[in-house]
């Protein structure tokens, strides 16, 4: 019983990346840097017989692609992922009528739009239900003294959030309101970075859907709270400080951008940071084959560099999905307090 | 004006080399800010030992803002070269 915990730990961080091992199609595309770059990508689930034909039907000649121009390379390596129906995926869910920019089957037979599960979704999941599992003893360990070592170790850091991060901007009877909302934001946000680190696994928030959907939900926060706080007119009112009436339009404009684009900074910080480390390793590593293909002596000669070049660099990433969990929650904080009680 | 196809090529891979030179310049302002902001906490830390953890943890912070800024030009950097604006 006293395994209970880690084991389950293991088993949410082990069972999506046995999934996305085994259901996720290898990538293909011309060139050895463009194949390392695919895995930035999100990839669709696609079932086990799906998965065997693939690995039959990837031995076309890539020779016959060497006098082409990079655009034609590029619709090539499209068409490798597209020639799969969609009853070859693993989860794929149709909204009838709708089609929009969310459509993510290639294939236009299919009206709707066509929603699948991609591997991303598999550690957002996971990172959900590790917040469930490690967050779980907290109040009691706090209330009564008594818990395992998760219950401490994630005591700690909920500890140091309400007392470090949201508390001092907030105070407290405001940050007692909002603490379950960055307690969510903070571990979400660091378990999806930190599960990008393992191998076979995805960075969910590498990707601007995903920080875009997180910073949509620190924008509806600022809006909701704002406007439930302050009353529906009077959060617009105040947006301004106080200024000569003639400069009132352009000052409201600027203040509106203002609510606007904080959150967008958010979401493109977040997407930068977490995609410029993966591109930073998969470019060294490429630089593995880039070599290779002059000589196999100097591509051999340059693999323990490119390796440890990238073990640095990983340990790089490590810091940065920390820091970046922080700093999504420290501004999150900042802003909805901005809204809640402007000083103006 | 007629351009044959490998000329049109390497125009087009020439003009993709002014997002890298953006991109390089955009590290150029980063590294000037975040220099500025070590500086600044080491004489800091220097003066007042007792204030290290607070210099520290306002330290990270803005290096960790500056450097969002540096990553949005990247991006857009990419953004240009793999095409995605056109």
């Amino acid at each position: 019983m006293k395994y209970l915990r880690p084991g389950l730990i293991l088993a949410i961080i082990a069972l999506p990346i046995w999934v996305a091992m085994n259901h996720v199609p290898h990538h293909q595309a011309s060139s050895p840097i463009e194949t390392l770059y695919l895995h930035l990508m999100p990839a669709n689930l696609m079932t086990s017989d799906a998965m065997a034909h693939d690995d039959h039907d990837d031995h076309d000649g890539h020779d016959d692609h060497a006098g082409e121009t990079e655009e034609e390379h590029a619709a090539h390596a499209d068409d490798h992922d597209a020639s799969h129906g969609s009853d070859d995926y693993l989860l794929a869910f149709t909204l009838p009528g709708v089609s929009g920019i969310f459509d993510m089957d290639k294939d236009p037979v299919m009206e709707g739009t066509q929603l699948v599960a991609t591997n991303l979704q598999l550690f957002q999941l996971a990172a959900v239900l590790l917040l469930l599992v490690c967050l779980q003893g907290v109040p009691g360990y706090l209330r009564t003294g008594k818990g395992d070592y998760t219950s401490r170790l994630f005591a700690g850091f909920t500890l140091w959030i309400r007392n470090e991060v949201v508390y001092p901007v907030m105070g407290q009877e405001t940050g007692r309101k909002f603490l379950p909302l960055f307690f969510f934001m903070f571990f979400f946000i660091l378990f999806m970075n930190m599960l990008g680190l393992l191998p076979w696994s995805a960075t969910a928030t590498a990707n601007v859907w995903v920080t875009g959907a997180l910073a949509v939900i620190t924008l509806a926060s600022m809006l909701i709270c704002g406007m439930v706080a302050q009353g529906p007119i009077a959060y617009w009112k105040n947006l301004v400080p106080d200024a000569p009436l003639a400069l009132w339009p352009l000052l409201f404009l600027v203040e509106v951008l203002g609510v606007l684009i904080k959150p967008l900074a958010l979401c493109i910080r977040l997407f930068a940071n977490m995609t410029g480390g993966h591109l930073a390793v998969l470019s060294i590593m490429g630089l593995i084959f880039v070599f290779g293909e002059m000589s196999s002596t100097v591509g051999y000669g340059v693999a323990p560099i490119a390796v440890g070049f990238t073990v640095f660099v990983m340990i790089i990433e490590f810091f940065v999905a920390m820091l970046q969990a922080f700093i999504f929650t420290q501004l999150s904080v900042i802003f909805v307090q901005a809204s809640v009680h402007p000083d103006h | 004006m007629n351009i044959p196809q490998e000329a049109a090529t390497q125009i087009i891979d020439v003009a993709r080399m002014g997002a890298g030179i953006g991109a390089g310049i955009v590290g150029i302002g980063v590294g000037i800010g975040i220099g500025k902001i070590g500086a600044a906490a080491n004489e800091g830390i220097a003066r007042q030992p007792e204030a290290t953890a607070d210099i520290r943890g306002i330290s990270i912070i803005l290096a960790a803002l500056i450097e969002g800024v540096c990553l949005i030009g990247v991006v857009v950097s990419i953004m240009i070269v793999l095409g995605i604006g056109t």
